[in-house]
């Protein structure tokens, strides 16, 4: 292999720990859609796959620990996944040890991150064998995975119930399309409808403010008042395994390793099980907000990880959330990669490795340390400097570009139908996971219902 | 004097603010993306991009967050 492409594996990797390590701190940056424009753009700009596959790695691990640093210190949620810890986030607050427990995340997102990297590889070579006789049923298994998210979350009829209307909604204005010769027939438009998607509670929320009566019931008259906790200086202790308790790293160590097998369960789901399966075995309600949220910490880092790289390395096609949500263009970015010719297909499994490695450990090495002495600072920063407003029309504008670039001007008011819709949904119940399987399902639950009649 | 705050996916935000702020973001990301070159495909995610950070940056340095912040004395 060329020398000078480990340079730019470690550049890759470098820019990704800078950017999201930044993105990460500011509160409500949903990581679909930081993570996702920025990795089409650089596949679509040609960059070399496995230097893409290196940065999205440093990416998700710098973006996962980051993530939690507002969480603890303001108890605002740096992304969706750290939405979980709130709740233990506000309990350690309350007893004034924010700075103690943030050092214990950081060390139990690194010992995640150490565990998950040989683990999902160990699963995805274990799983390469079996590949060939899995991938052709590809289509069905979006099918039963839609089916099987819905048995498995917290509203099951009502899952199960919205994934045909789904289907029927997605495919519709793909057949609009194709029928005004807006794209060609051979397109499948995907990666706009998956923003939508994702954005969709946000624009249900912002178009309920449209209507006037909503918008005067919900005006409140004060500024968000945030605290920010002591964090004492002197205590730098940066050795993982020393700053979490045996307790603690047992929990983590275990926790993190099954997440590893379940990699097409949701993240968010996932850390939450866990987390508040280790919290309840303790009875003192700080015990149990500190065992959960490292455990919490840890397993982000491990559904994470496991999701991208088992399906990637293994299968080629994306069969779990963070593959068909975050990593999506990993799998699929046309022109440059399709499901027949992805990273899966380009890149050896020697090249796989060293870039998963090259990574997550300049990631981790550059942000633990980082975090471990100015995750305070950082969070003031970012706090003081970035509004909330800029977040939020950052993300509609985000939506508005890649659906134009799709499919032009109708596509941006097909996917503000597609995010009303499945918003709507989503403040219903119906979660994520549930809607993005019914979105890669979504041409073979028309063939079924057609041939059904 | 009354602030006009509204609280949206865990954090407050001035309506108006809010709603000049998306115009503002759109339209650079826009303006970029359609002055593109358009010999070149990826060009066009780019500029878009750029013209989105460039928004961003404006109503950054336009708009205050809002947002009190105070330190605690933690007593270790």
């Amino acid at each position: 292999m060329d020398p000078s492409l480990i340079f730019f594996m470690v550049l890759a990797a470098f820019l990704a720990v800078m950017l999201y390590t930044i993105i990460g701190f500011i509160p409500g940056t949903d990581e679909t859609s930081v993570l996702l424009p920025i990795t089409l753009a650089l596949v679509l700009a040609g960059v070399e796959p496995i230097v893409v596959l290196t940065f999205f790695i440093a990416a998700i691990v710098t973006l996962n620990l980051t993530n939690t640093m507002p969480t603890a210190l303001v108890g605002l949620p740096g992304g969706v996944m750290s939405s979980a810890m709130i709740e233990h986030s506000l309990v350690i607050k309350n007893h004034h040890k924010s700075a103690i427990t943030i050092k214990k995340m950081a060390a139990a997102s690194m010992l995640g991150v150490l565990i998950s990297v040989p683990i999902s590889l160990l699963v995805a070579h274990l799983l390469t064998p079996f590949a060939q006789h899995i991938v052709p049923y590809a289509s069905w298994l979006f099918v039963f995975g839609a089916i099987f998210l819905s048995l498995i979350s917290k509203h099951k009829v009502l899952a199960l119930l919205s994934i045909v209307p789904l289907g029927i909604l997605f495919e519709s204005l793909r057949h609009l399309y194709w029928g005004l010769n807006i794209v060609p027939q051979d397109t499948n438009i995907t990666v706009s409808f998956f923003l939508g998607i994702t954005i969709g509670p946000l624009l249900v929320s912002l178009f309920s403010l449209l209507n006037k009566d909503t918008l005067n019931s919900e005006l409140i008259e004060a500024d968000k008042t945030i605290l920010l906790p002591k964090v004492e200086k002197e205590k730098r202790r940066l050795n993982p395994f020393k700053i979490l308790n045996k307790e603690e790293r047992r929990h983590m160590s275990l926790t993190a390793l099954i997440a590893n097998f379940l990699f097409v369960l949701s993240p968010v789901g996932l850390t939450i099980l866990f987390g508040e399966t280790v919290g309840k075995r303790f009875k003192d309600p700080m015990r149990r907000a500190t065992m959960s949220i490292t455990t919490m910490s840890g397993v982000v880092q491990a559904t994470y990880l496991s999701g991208i790289i088992i399906p990637l390395l293994a299968l080629g096609i994306p069969l779990s959330p963070v593959a068909i949500g975050p990593g999506a263009a990993l799998f699929n970015a046309p022109p440059v990669f399709s499901l027949n010719q992805n990273i899966h297909h380009l890149l050896s499994f020697n090249q796989f490795v060293l870039a998963v490695i090259i990574g997550a450990l300049t990631a981790l090495l550059i942000s633990y340390i980082l975090i471990s002495k100015y995750a305070k600072e950082i969070t003031r920063f970012i706090l003081k400097m970035i509004p909330h407003e800029s977040v939020l029309a950052l993300f509609v504008a985000f939506i508005i570009l890649l659906a134009y670039m799709d499919a032009g001007l109708i596509n941006i008011f097909g996917v503000l139908l597609i995010g009303l819709l499945s918003g709507t949904l989503n403040k219903m119940g119906v979660n994520y996971g549930v809607q993005f399987m019914s979105l890669y399902a979504a041409p073979q639950i028309i063939q079924l219902l057609i041939g059904a009649i | 004097m009354s602030l006009k705050r509204i609280e949206i996916w865990g954090d407050t935000v001035a309506p108006k603010n809010l709603l000049f702020s998306i115009v503002i973001i759109v339209f650079t990301t826009m303006t970029a993306h359609l002055i593109a070159p358009k010999d070149y495909p990826t060009m066009g995610l780019f500029f878009g991009l750029i013209g989105a950070i460039l928004g961003f940056l404006i109503t950054v340095k336009l708009y205050k967050p809002k947002r009190i912040i105070k330190e605690e004395q933690e007593d270790a």
